[in-house]
């Protein structure tokens, strides 16, 4: 390859004499062999050889020399490391574009994230640390993290068990990691990708979905605080669209009144009024019968729509009755003089509404009279009763209502519970305290 | 612009920066010293090697509130890397360096080492050893000491301030701070200078003429 052609330089192994791509000549320190696995000290001209390395990573998720784009920018991987501190065992991708310099891809369990290397160091405040006006946790301090094993190149020398002294301080979404040895610190900020996007530039293997009882990473959002979150639109939503039902089936219609009077055991009254005009089908029809001044008696009171087209009859009953008196223990009552009837399901149509009433009388205070009309006794001095009737649209299930909204607020509750899951796993890892509501509430913080 | 014919070769070397004595002969890599109008040659640069940097000689860009233009470069490498330190020239005569190493730019500026020092430069001016993490005040604010390393000059090329013969060493200690500053403090035979200036981003630099890398689009910030 004609050094002019190429960004790419190429040298021999000195182990196995394969020829070796260099991607980023003049940065890179260390390279490693990819078909031996021999590092080799890329700034020596004759490549002299660092550590063989003869296991060599059969299948890399991301094989080195593939491009991606992520965020915008077009990044090769150039080299990789596996690393473990005794409790955890990842995986680090060097990203490099010469316009846009160095990026990490962490993966860990399958997930992925972004690393940059930070030159503005984040301040300390208490034992958590503030990072561009943002409050990073402690989470991890003073692990050792060690190189297990190397490919590719470097901009520093990789040695395989290079050991670094490292704490993660974490906010949801977002890692901030210190690692120091002896000659230098250096800070990195690891951003969490969503499985599209690491998908989308590298092509990797879909990272796992969260699932109770797995150990989630220390800077992995919730997956429920950001579905929790958009619940509550759909939930008010609902909501709404629930009152809105309820009022158009509920209560449109003014209530419609109606009246008259049944002589205490008098005749049978038949009353029919109407129309009563029912636009939607399905209805349910509330009757309100009230009966003021009933007393020492009942009124039995049937009530029908009828329908004036097919004469479909949908009945109810109701007995209003009302009894007082005074005894031993003093005055006394019983009895309703109104009752509220239901009858549901009423197709479209106009109705009539037929109501037969007929009103009796405990005991005989009254006077016995003959009535020569109607060819009956009729007791005297009895007042007649007041029987009214309230009809209205709707019977209002006040109950369906609450049963409605419960269900609406299962899936929210459901997805709070599964979130505070997800961080007490989360939060498991990390020193000190047991995650409480203030670590729960963080993690819904937005990443 | 001010042209001298190289002592050794003859071919014609100009100097951009009238304040800057030191010019690498693009031919034959004699490092040609001006002492008024005549030069004189002091020694061979070393070729400098292959590197994938985005930054050439002629690269333009905008930096500490003015134009520059890039017409010099030394490499610097220790014992586990290399790095490069490119010279701009701003538009008021004056030079700066634009550091780039592991892909990070800074940008820095000579400050006289006079007056009183912070404890970690007076130590580090006494050859007494310090440690990554210690902090100190430079030229008004606080930094900390990011690495410490003994650095050797691989090569050079355009434009310099100074003579950078090959072999020439130096104790090279690197500061940050929580703002994006950055100081530099270099101690050699000759004795110590001190830089301070902040990191920079390619992009921030608005540069133009940046170096064509084959295989690579150049960034759209540059077209």
């Amino acid at each position: 390859m004609p050094a002019e052609d190429s960004s790419v330089r190429t040298l021999s192994c000195p182990a196995c004499g394969g020829t070796i791509a260099m991607r980023a000549a003049g940065y890179t320190v260390t390279l490693a062999c990819e078909y031996c696995g021999t590092l080799i000290d890329a700034t020596d001209p004759d490549a002299r050889i660092i550590t063989r390395y003869q296991e060599m990573q059969a299948s890399l998720a991301i094989p080195l020399g593939t491009r991606g784009t992520l965020r915008g920018v077009e990044w090769e991987a150039i080299g990789w490391l596996q690393r473990s501190d005794g409790w955890a065992i990842w995986d680090e991708y060097l990203l490099f574009n010469p316009y846009a310099g160095y990026r990490w891809l962490i993966a860990q369990n399958g997930q992925w994230s972004l690393g940059l290397m930070l030159t503005v160091m984040p301040r300390r405040d208490g034992g958590d640390q503030i990072y561009k006006g943002r409050r990073f946790n402690s989470f991890y301090s003073g692990n050792t993290a060690r190189v297990n094993r190397v490919a590719g190149e470097f901009y520093w020398r990789v040695k395989i068990g290079e050991e670094v002294r490292a704490s993660d301080y974490v906010r949801p979404g977002h890692m901030l990691s210190l690692e120091q040895d002896d000659r230098e610190t250096s800070w990195t900020i690891s951003e969490f990708l969503t499985g599209r996007e690491i998908r989308a530039a590298f092509d990797v293997d879909p990272p796992p979905g969260w699932l109770p009882g797995m150990t989630p990473l220390a800077h992995q959002p919730s997956p429920y605080a950001r579905r929790l979150k958009s619940w509550w639109p759909v939930a008010a939503l609902a909501v709404v669209a629930l009152l809105l039902l309820l009022s158009l089936f509920g209560r449109t219609m003014q209530p419609q009144s109606f009246g008259f009077q049944v002589t205490p055991d008098g005749p049978s009254i038949s009353q029919t009024f109407g129309p009563i005009v029912l636009p939607l089908g399905r209805q349910a029809m509330t009757v309100e019968t009230l009966t003021s001044n009933v007393e020492q008696g009942w009124v039995d009171i049937d009530v029908s729509f009828v329908n004036r087209k097919t004469q479909d009859s949908y009945d109810a009953y109701a007995l209003n009755e009302h009894y007082s008196g005074r005894d031993s223990d003093g005055y006394w009552s019983e009895g309703s003089r109104s009752q509220t009837l239901k009858v549901a399901s009423l197709p479209a149509g106009t109705y009539d509404l037929v109501v037969d009433a007929q009103a009796h009388h405990w005991g005989s205070s009254g006077n016995w009279a003959w009535d020569s009309s109607s060819s009956t006794y009729r007791t005297e001095g009895l007042p007649p009763v007041d029987v009214s009737l309230s009809v209205a649209r709707g019977a209002r299930f006040a109950s369906n209502f609450w049963l409605a909204v419960l269900l609406i607020l299962v899936p929210p509750v459901l997805m709070l519970v599964l979130h505070i899951m997800f961080d007490n796993a989360r939060l498991a890892q990390k020193d000190g305290a047991t995650a409480d509501g203030d670590d729960w509430l963080r993690g819904l913080e937005t990443p | 612009m001010q042209s001298v014919a190289c002592p050794t070769c003859g071919a014609e070397v100009s100097f951009r920066s009238p304040a800057l004595p030191v010019r690498v002969c693009d031919y034959c890599r004699t490092l040609v010293v001006r002492y008024s109008q005549s030069a004189q040659a002091m020694g061979e640069a070393a070729v400098l090697p292959f590197d994938i940097s985005p930054i050439q000689i002629g690269t333009e860009g905008h930096c500490f509130d003015q134009s520059f233009q890039i017409i010099g470069r030394v490499r610097w490498g220790w014992t586990d890397g290399a790095w490069n330190e490119w010279l701009m020239l701003l538009a008021d005569g004056s030079h700066a360096w634009l550091g780039e190493a592991m892909g990070q730019f800074m940008a820095l500026r000579e400050v006289e080492l006079g007056g009183s020092q912070a404890r970690v430069l007076r130590r580090l001016m006494n050859g007494t050893n310090v440690l990554p993490g210690e902090s100190g005040t430079i030229a008004g604010h606080n930094y900390e000491v990011a690495d410490i390393r003994t650095i050797h000059c691989l090569g050079c090329e355009g434009e310099l301030p100074f003579t950078a013969p090959s072999g020439w060493e130096a104790l090279s200690v690197d500061f940050r701070n929580a703002d994006g500053r950055c100081a530099s403090f270099q101690k050699d035979a000759h004795g110590p200078t001190l830089y301070v200036g902040h990191y920079v981003t390619l992009t921030a630099l608005e540069p133009r003429h940046l170096r064509p890398l084959p295989g690579w689009s150049l960034p759209v910030y540059a077209g």
